[in-house]
């Protein structure tokens, strides 16, 4: 009798946990639905800029422009130091997505300090910071402040200080780690150099336009702003990612919730039916007995 | 002439204008059909964009317009909501 009491406390408990795991789930999704459509409505600012930056880098000019320059490498004397910034989400029960943004990181680190930089670490998002205060590593910057809804107030905060330092030249590279928002089942850790600006590839000579001021005065206005809109969208494409994952994990909660439900209601009931089925023949064997 | 303005968070207006005047970074800039390729920066101040006599306004600042075809795109840093002005 005892056994069975026990196996239904621990039917109840399972179930609570999946109506906890089942309500994130749609949390989750809700949430998904409305960082997906951010995601998608940041697009086509970024693909006009995109294309435009893109229309207007000459060789000749990205020479003149610090932010498209390339600095030399540690040992050919160029900065010392680089900055890696990691997108994490502030909340955990989302599968393995910031393990895998921070493994990703981790090997990023290693190549660069392979290359001879000494690397500043800025974790946004608790979760990466929170690795690697334990792993007792320096960050140079931890924000958690940045919710649900990355502004470009946020994205700005964040580089605006470090395009300054490139610009100064004591940075030699800013790379972006981030979760890249292929669709709601996939979100796979990506970097993304955010400096020195990888001019994008000329797609198709832009038309002759009359150009006001000039190539190079729209350039030095719109270079920062390209920077800062990666920024971003990996800070939107993050939060979007993180979603996804969660409900992914959530599912996976509540289906295997339901299963472990399955397999002990069965139990106990074989259990309880062997017990009517005992006391039956005990008390048959009682009144033949009696009979005798 | 086609005109869209976006946003870094959304595009804000897709559709068709008879007129633009945009806050160009050194004064207004109006912007009629068939206008020659032009790209410039933009400055602080008020769009008005006219449609069969009637006229919205935004708030912009930065950013840039780009002309093309009938396509204008102005591609601003900030934009403030929509006002309907006679």
């Amino acid at each position: 009798m005892a056994k069975s009491k026990a196996l239904k406390g621990r039917i109840r408990s399972v179930q609570n946990t999946r109506k906890i795991t089942r309500t994130m789930e749609l949390v989750a999704t809700s949430k998904l639905k409305r960082s997906q459509d951010r995601v998608v409505s940041a697009r086509p600012y970024a693909l006009a800029l995109h294309e435009v930056i893109a229309g207007l880098v000459t060789p000749e000019l990205s020479q003149q422009f610090p932010l498209l320059r390339r600095p030399a490498l540690p040992a050919g004397g160029g900065p010392a130091r680089a900055a890696v910034i990691l997108l994490t989400s502030n909340r955990g029960l989302c599968g393995a997505f910031n393990s895998n943004l921070i493994k990703e990181a981790r090997r990023r680190i290693e190549r660069l300090e392979g290359e001879g930089y000494t690397v500043d670490l800025h974790c946004i998002g608790r979760k990466g910071a929170g690795f690697f205060r334990y792993l007792g590593r320096a960050i140079a910057t931890e924000r958690q402040d940045v919710g649900d809804r990355p502004t470009q107030e946020h994205a700005g905060s964040i580089i605006e200080p470090l395009m300054a330092e490139f610009e100064a030249g004591h940075l030699g590279r800013v790379e972006l780690i981030y979760a890249r928002f292929e669709s709601a089942l996939s979100a796979p850790p990506t970097t993304l150099a955010v400096l020195p600006v990888e001019p994008p590839a000329r797609g198709g000579r832009l038309p002759d336009y009359l150009l006001k001021p000039d190539a190079a005065g729209i350039l030095d206005k719109l270079l920062p702003l390209y920077v800062r809109n990666s920024l971003y969208r990996g800070l939107v494409e993050t939060v979007a990612g993180e979603h996804g994952a969660r409900r992914t994990a959530m599912k996976n909660a509540t289906d295997n919730a339901g299963e472990l439900i399955e397999n002990l209601q069965r139990t106990y009931n074989r259990q309880r039916q062997a017990q009517i089925t005992q006391e039956i023949a005990e008390i048959v064997g009682g009144a033949a007995a009696l009979q005798g | 002439m086609h005109v869209t303005i976006i946003a870094p968070e959304a595009s804000l207006y897709e559709g068709e204008a008879d007129a633009l005047v945009v806050p160009a970074y050194d004064g207004h800039v109006g912007i009629l059909p068939n206008h020659a390729p032009f790209m410039t920066l933009l400055g602080r101040g008020i769009l008005t964009l006219r449609l069969a006599g009637k006229a919205q306004t935004y708030a912009v600042d930065g950013g840039f317009l780009q002309v093309l075809d009938n396509t204008v795109r102005v591609v601003a840093e900030n934009v403030e909501g929509e006002s309907d002005a006679e």
